[in-house]
């Protein structure tokens, strides 16, 4: 018999499904690959280090984007297991695919770090976990660190997470002790799927990436029924009709198999060639089922950030929206629409999940196209109810209506929580009420670290609190946050006017009460990136037609060459022109260049003046 | 040559000035990245091979009406080799009735031997590199002259030569306006027939640059510095001198027309290392370094390192920024029957701004710089000639 048979006839008592939830670095990669070794899945030689970090974004921030599926073999008292294990994204801004993920799963592995304890993100996704019923695998990583506490980090677990210590296992995924018992409790703990191979087909879409060759690969889990090639399918949400081409899994390289069945893990391709027709959370039904249910727990993909991306000289407008096309078709939560700028001509507004996804789609188009890019400060998407009762959505500072039209302005809440050592939480608490955030709760891990919880306008997170927190941490501090809602705020939006010229670029939306230091703040930093021109210019903060703040970048003063005979012509001639070209990577507001960088100068919160 | 004579014959007659490089100093001071080499007279023969080859690939003896002799320091050359030079030179060229012929000298070069040679060849205008008359600053330029050097170099240049002009440099650190007046009044009492002021210009290449990087002085701030060229161009032009190019100054009619040739997009032959020449509307620089240039004559082969010529649209924007560099500015009619373009056609929209901003001013034909234009001329040059 085949391999491809006898993989089929697996039932659901010998399938575990989990994930592994752990903060950037803390090692689930290095874990994953041990994994995949020891059930004899890849060999040590076929090992590319980190193989599921796959893509070389991913490799170089040591962090996880895309979640990926690998389903291995294991034996145990004589009877053959299938464990399959859901890769999860590790930040923040892909929290959706994580609720994804773990849907698929009935455990989660909780991986912590043996020296660095307990982080935010771990927490998050840890409650996330037990929120979606899953069985928790505590287990501390690194234990052959030198500096290694786990004894302190398994107390931590307890007090964050609410683990039994006694259930915390202990591995190196370097050396790989205690690798066997891992894989024990996989199969020991986490419970098997149910589901009901012969019922009418469900099946999850929890991922997708896009191959060249063979369209979209949909990543799907199976929870009932039994999907086989050549079967006629439909994409409930999609409303599309499909035939399966290949199915199989992923060992870690794709493998086809003849059908798949409930509670496995696997791929489907059928011929799709746009991967936003790949919904993540939809649930595919066997075509001919007219009565077919979907899965509960779909959401579109939530666009938290969005900014305007220019190409720096004009002419590269199409060439931009080739590349953004391309990185579209990988990524469906990035979105991107053409806008215009009186400022910055014809440009693209472009929608992320959230910063860390705009940065990487940014880092992408700079790798793989030529395009010089201008970015607008980044903003988040606010809600405004005008006084005729009409709701609108608020993506860039411009679409905000007249002060007088507005009945109720309302922005972006989350919840945050930011984990410490205990000597840090002061600065941290400052760093908190700086950014208008009510502090939710206090609590105590261990002895030694704190866990603040904040609800901070989504706006005040995304610009800095970050870097921020690792500044005034000294590296130590870890946050993760969840969006609570859209509540009512004193906004307003602070327009930069350059020589009495509105520069609709740089127009922001902040609360009325920081207008004052943000506007100083950026009309400074503006003063200071625009160099000196041949008039004296002007750059003024105004919210409607009330300036708030000035700066004045003087008139140039001297600039001429002295000695100029024959010998010099052509090589001052060169010279000049090649100053003016060097400045045709700025953008010209009215006869003031303005550089690039300048556009990201809105994002000075003025915090470091009080 | 008539008025209608097609434009590129109008706009490329035969040269009627030269130039003549000399690259032997005796030192190089800290400032400078001039073709040059210091210490090394023993090359000055087979320069003087090496330009008469050049020279010689010239053909038929040339009548020109202006010839300027520069460096390096010509007057560093003995007297025996500055005949040699002027006969090299002489067989070249002829200097037509009312010629101008200039030659640049050191203060502590200028002795009666040397004298009565340029004088013997025919030499009518001379250029001192005086810089300065403070010691201090003639010490920080690395000059290796004195203030009373320049006085008696001046007064035996003047027994030959009518037409001295003076050099000078400011904006060193030890220019305060008091030092600078000091140095601009004891130019004037000497009341030479020309002079040139030239804001000291710190080059990547020179000792000076990395020796500013590294903080060991520093340059006045920009402000400062404007306020010592205003102060140069009042005083000098209270004294009666007209400011006729950004840095040059002259009694009434002697300015130098050699130069003026260039500014106002003349034809010009030149030769030596690292000479440029404009010849048939065709830009050409001689290699600068000296050695190569002369292994490249004495071969047999072309001395020339780079070589354009324009699009005449080009030429036309080059030709409207160097002569805006002459305080009388560019006639707007005669530019287009020169060029064949309308100001208006290659830089309608920048000057239009300019002027606007009060930094070029137009009357009665004339478009000059203004005085505020003159100080920040360069970023307006920018905005012309990038297009």
């Amino acid at each position: 018999m085949t391999q491809i048979a006898r993989a089929a006839q697996i039932d659901c008592q010998h399938i575990r499904n989990f994930c592994i939830v752990a903060h950037i670095d803390h090692g689930k990669s290095t874990l994953a690959d041990r994994l995949l070794e020891f059930t004899g899945t890849v060999t040590r030689r076929e090992m590319k280090e980190q193989l599921l970090d796959d893509m070389d974004i991913e490799r170089e921030r040591g962090i996880t984007i895309k979640a990926r599926a690998v389903a291995m073999r294991f034996t145990f008292e004589g009877e053959t297991y299938e464990l399959n294990l859901i890769d999860t994204p590790g930040h923040v801004d892909f929290q959706y695919e994580v609720s994804r993920a773990l849907a698929c799963c009935e455990g989660a592995m909780l991986l912590v770090d043996a020296f660095q304890g307990v982080e935010a993100q771990t927490v998050a996704n840890g409650y996330a976990a037990m929120d979606n019923n899953l069985a928790i695998l505590p287990v501390i990583n690194k234990i052959d660190l030198k500096h290694q506490r786990a004894d302190e980090v398994a107390e931590e677990m307890e007090h964050s997470l609410g683990v039994d210590q006694d259930d915390v296992l202990r591995v190196s995924a370097k050396t790989g002790a205690g690798v066997q018992e891992l894989a024990e409790a996989i199969v020991r703990r986490v419970p098997p799927p149910k589901g009901d191979p012969e019922a009418p087909l469900q099946a999850m879409v929890f991922d997708s990436h896009y191959d060249e060759f063979r369209g979209a690969i949909t990543y799907v889990r199976m929870m009932n029924g039994t999907v086989r090639k050549g079967q006629k399918i439909r994409f409930l949400r999609a409303g599309m009709t499909r035939e399966v081409i290949e199915l199989g899994q992923f060992t870690p390289q794709r493998t086809a198999r003849r059908q798949l069945q409930a509670g496995q893990v696997g791929y489907l391709i059928c011929n799709i060639k746009a991967l936003d027709d790949v919904n993540i959370g939809d649930t595919i039904v066997d075509a001919a089922d007219e009565n077919a249910v979907a899965l509960q727990g779909y959401e579109e993909p939530k666009r938290m950030v969005y900014c305007g991306l220019y190409p720096s000289d004009g002419q590269d407008f199409s060439e931009l929206r080739d590349a953004l096309d391309k990185l579209a078709i990988n990524d469906p939560s990035f979105e991107f629409e053409p806008e215009s700028s009186e400022a910055l001509g014809f440009g693209f507004r472009c929608g992320f999940l959230g910063l860390l996804h705009m940065e990487i789609v940014q880092q992408r188009l700079e790798q793989e196209s030529d395009v010089d890019l201008v970015q607008t400060a980044p903003n988040v998407t606010y809600e405004v109810t005008k006084k005729n009762g009409e709701i609108i959505s608020v993506h860039r500072p411009q679409e905000v209506p007249d002060l007088g039209d507005i009945e109720e302005f309302r922005q972006p809440i989350v919840r945050v929580n930011l984990l410490q050592p205990v000597e840090f939480v002061g600065p941290v608490m400052k760093l908190c009420q700086e950014r208008r955030g009510v502090q939710h709760g206090t609590e105590y891990i261990s002895t030694t670290r704190v866990m603040l919880t904040y609800d901070l306008p989504l706006a005040e997170v995304i610009y800095d609190l970050h870097d921020k927190l690792k500044s005034a941490t000294r590296g130590y501090g870890t946050m993760d946050y969840e969006l609570l809602g859209y509540f009512p705020a004193d906004l307003v939006r602070l327009d930069i006017l350059v020589n009495g010229k509105r520069v609709d670029a740089l127009s922001v939306i902040c609360n009325r009460g920081d207008a004052d230091r943000r506007g100083r703040a950026v009309v400074k930093k503006l003063r200071s990136e625009i160099s000196r021109h041949m008039f004296e210019i002007a750059v003024q903060a105004a919210i409607g037609s009330r300036v708030i703040a000035r700066e004045t970048v003087k008139a140039m003063r001297k600039n001429v060459t002295a000695k100029c005979y024959g010998g010099d012509i052509s090589r001052k001639r060169k010279l000049w022109a090649k100053q003016k070209e060097g400045k045709k990577r700025m953008k010209s507001i009215g006869s003031v260049d303005i550089p690039q960088k300048a556009f990201m100068a809105v994002l000075d919160t003025g915090a470091n003046e009080k | 040559m008539s008025d209608t004579a097609p434009i590129q014959t109008r706009q490329f007659p035969p040269p009627r000035a030269a130039y003549i490089h000399v690259p032997f100093c005796r030192r190089r001071c800290g400032y400078c990245t001039f073709t040059l080499l210091a210490n090394r007279d023993d090359l000055i023969d087979r320069y003087l091979l090496a330009l008469e080859r050049e020279l010689s690939l010239l053909g038929a003896r040339q009548e020109i009406d202006t010839l300027f002799f520069g460096g390096g320091t010509p007057s560093h050359l003995p007297a025996e080799q500055l005949e040699r030079l002027f006969e090299i030179v002489w067989k070249q060229f002829q200097l037509a009735d009312g010629y101008e012929c200039s030659l640049e000298a050191n203060p502590a070069d200028i002795n009666a031997a040397r004298m009565a040679v340029l004088r013997q060849y025919g030499v009518n205008r001379l250029s001192l590199g005086v810089q300065s008359f403070n010691a201090e600053k003639l010490r920080f330029l690395e000059r290796d002259h004195t203030a009373g050097e320049i006085y008696q170099a001046f007064e035996l240049a003047r027994e030959s030569i009518e037409n001295v002009s003076l050099d000078l440099i400011f904006a060193t650190p030890q220019d305060t306006p008091a030092a600078w007046r000091a140095d601009l009044q004891q130019a004037l009492s000497l009341s030479p027939a020309h002079i040139s002021v030239y804001g000291l210009t710190i080059e990547r290449g020179s000792t000076f640059w990395s020796r500013r990087e590294k903080g060991v002085f520093a340059s006045p701030e920009e402000d400062a510095e404007r306020r010592l060229f205003e102060q140069a161009i009042d005083t000098l032009t209270q004294a009666g001198f007209e400011h006729y190019e950004v840095s040059n100054f002259a009694q009434p009619g002697a300015r130098c027309r050699h130069n003026e040739t260039y500014w106002r997009g003349g034809s010009y032959f030149a030769a030596g290392p690292g000479a440029a020449r404009y010849v048939a509307g065709r830009r050409e620089t001689n290699h600068r370094s000296t050695t190569t240039y002369l292994q490249r004559v004495l071969a047999g082969e072309s001395p020339v390192a780079e070589s354009e010529r324009l699009a005449p649209p080009d030429l036309a924007r080059e030709r409207l920024v160097f002569a805006l560099r002459m305080m009388e500015g560019v006639d707007i009619t005669a530019f287009q029957n020169q060029t064949g373009f309308s100001i208006e056609e290659i830089a309608g929209r920048a000057v239009a701004q300019f002027v606007e901003w009060g930094l070029l001013s137009r009357t009665a034909g004339q478009l000059r710089l203004t005085r505020e234009g003159l100080m920040v001329s360069d970023s307006m040059w920018e905005r012309i000639l990038a297009v």
